[in-house]
């Protein structure tokens, strides 16, 4: 009993990260649920899969009637990602794992120092590309927005869809700077479309998991549960925070990320 | 650009396009039917006295574990529910853009559904 509290209590603390920062979270959950918790990792992995799906349905019943959801950008960009990580499981055999963490730990460090270094959000500006608007209410003002290098942003997008079949990673850590530092897209939109994004390429693996039999109710049932508790309150934070506040709660979560994956890729068994 | 409050919260009432008004009615179907179906599994669990059960119920035992009140079939359908809901938002989309003649993204969400479906496939293999 105790167990299962302490796990609605960290899915509802992931489900408040995961969706105010679009990034879902299966970073953060799988190691929590393999060492804190003792799940088999294939376990661990398939459930951290529902919380991604989770987050994101949850969360976007929230940005969605606020219009910060970017839909026709993330259906574009869904493309590239999907199909990266479908071809993940493939070129998975010609990639040393190893190197691999090692590769995606620089790439987070790389990133969150990049989105350090830019300071701000992204200017916003009219490029008459996937136009859209949302109102922020911590600015107080409607942001106006278009899309900037939408041929680069769908390139790398397929790198990162890539990466996260290779490493069953969502890969939110990285479609949100994609959008942002690449795309010119303002960060609360970018968050909104990431959280929309992750639930599609979540859902393919869930399916696998669930007829491969991984899929345990034990811990997928509360996990979901708590996700759900916690992505209701994530995206109002999201909301209400200024854009400069998110983007440094998420360049702090990106170098945890990154030292996980380095951790993993000494072999610390996460 | 006023920033008094009484207009900032009229501005922020948001109208929402066809499109998200479909996508987050599909969400929140989902997400009460797959909450629903997990709180029977669980409340079945506890009347039988078994607690949370281990392990999902495969496709096609469902029906006949859903008709024996097996509380992990609840919980395993709870699970697929919230699995599929991308599946019917995605699908949901792909119809709202051809309710609006958007041909170009009935083609980017035909391609994202196809290779969804073609990942699970695989994953079967």
């Amino acid at each position: 009993m105790g167990a299962l509290i302490a796990l609605l209590a960290v899915a509802f603390l992931a489900g408040v990260f995961g969706s105010m920062l679009g990034v879902g979270g299966g970073l953060i959950m799988v190691p929590m649920l393999s060492l804190a918790f003792g799940v088999p990792i294939k376990v661990a992995i398939a459930t951290s899969i529902v919380c991604v799906i989770a987050t994101s349905t949850m969360a976007q019943t929230t940005f969605v009637t606020r219009g910060m959801t970017n839909i026709r950008l993330g259906m574009l960009l869904e493309v590239a990602t999907v199909v990266g990580a479908v071809a993940g499981g493939v070129t998975a055999v010609l990639i040393d794992g190893r190197v691999l963490q090692f590769a995606f730990a620089g790439l987070l460090f790389y990133v969150a120092w990049q989105m350090n270094r830019r300071g701000g959000d992204a200017t916003p500006a009219r490029t008459g590309v996937l136009e859209a608007s949302y109102y922020d209410p911590a600015a107080r003002r409607e942001i106006e927005y278009g899309v900037r290098r939408t041929r680069l942003g769908f390139v790398l997008s397929l790198g990162a869809g890539n990466v996260s079949g290779l490493l069953g990673v969502g890969g939110g850590a990285f479609k949100v700077p994609i959008m942002n530092l690449v795309m010119g897209v303002p960060l609360k939109a970018t968050i909104a479309t990431s959280n929309l994004m992750i639930g599609v390429t979540a859902a393919a693996g869930a399916a696998i998991f669930y007829g491969r039999g991984y899929m345990d109710p034990y811990y997928a049932v509360p996990a979901a549960l708590g996700i759900l508790a916690g992505a209701r309150l994530g995206p109002r934070l999201a909301v209400r925070l200024s854009a400069r506040a998110l983007g440094i709660i998420f360049q702090v979560v990106l170098a945890v990320f990154a030292l996980m994956m380095l951790l993993r890729g000494l072999g610390f068994g996460l | 650009m006023s920033a008094r409050p009484g207009q900032a919260s009229a501005a922020s009432v948001h109208v929402m396009e066809p499109i998200e008004r479909v996508i987050r009615w599909i969400l929140l179907c989902g997400i009460a039917l797959s909450v629903a179906l997990m709180a029977a599994g669980l409340v079945l669990g506890v009347a039988r006295g078994a607690g949370l059960p281990r392990g999902v119920v495969p496709l096609a035992e469902l029906p006949r574990a859903l008709a024996a009140l097996r509380p992990a079939a609840y919980l395993s359908l709870g699970l697929i529910v919230l699995i599929g809901t991308p599946f019917v938002r995605v699908a949901g989309s792909l119809v709202v853009f051809a309710r609006e003649r958007d041909g170009r993204y009935v083609l980017v969400t035909a391609v994202v559904l196809f290779v969804m479906c073609l990942g699970v496939a695989l994953g079967r293999m």
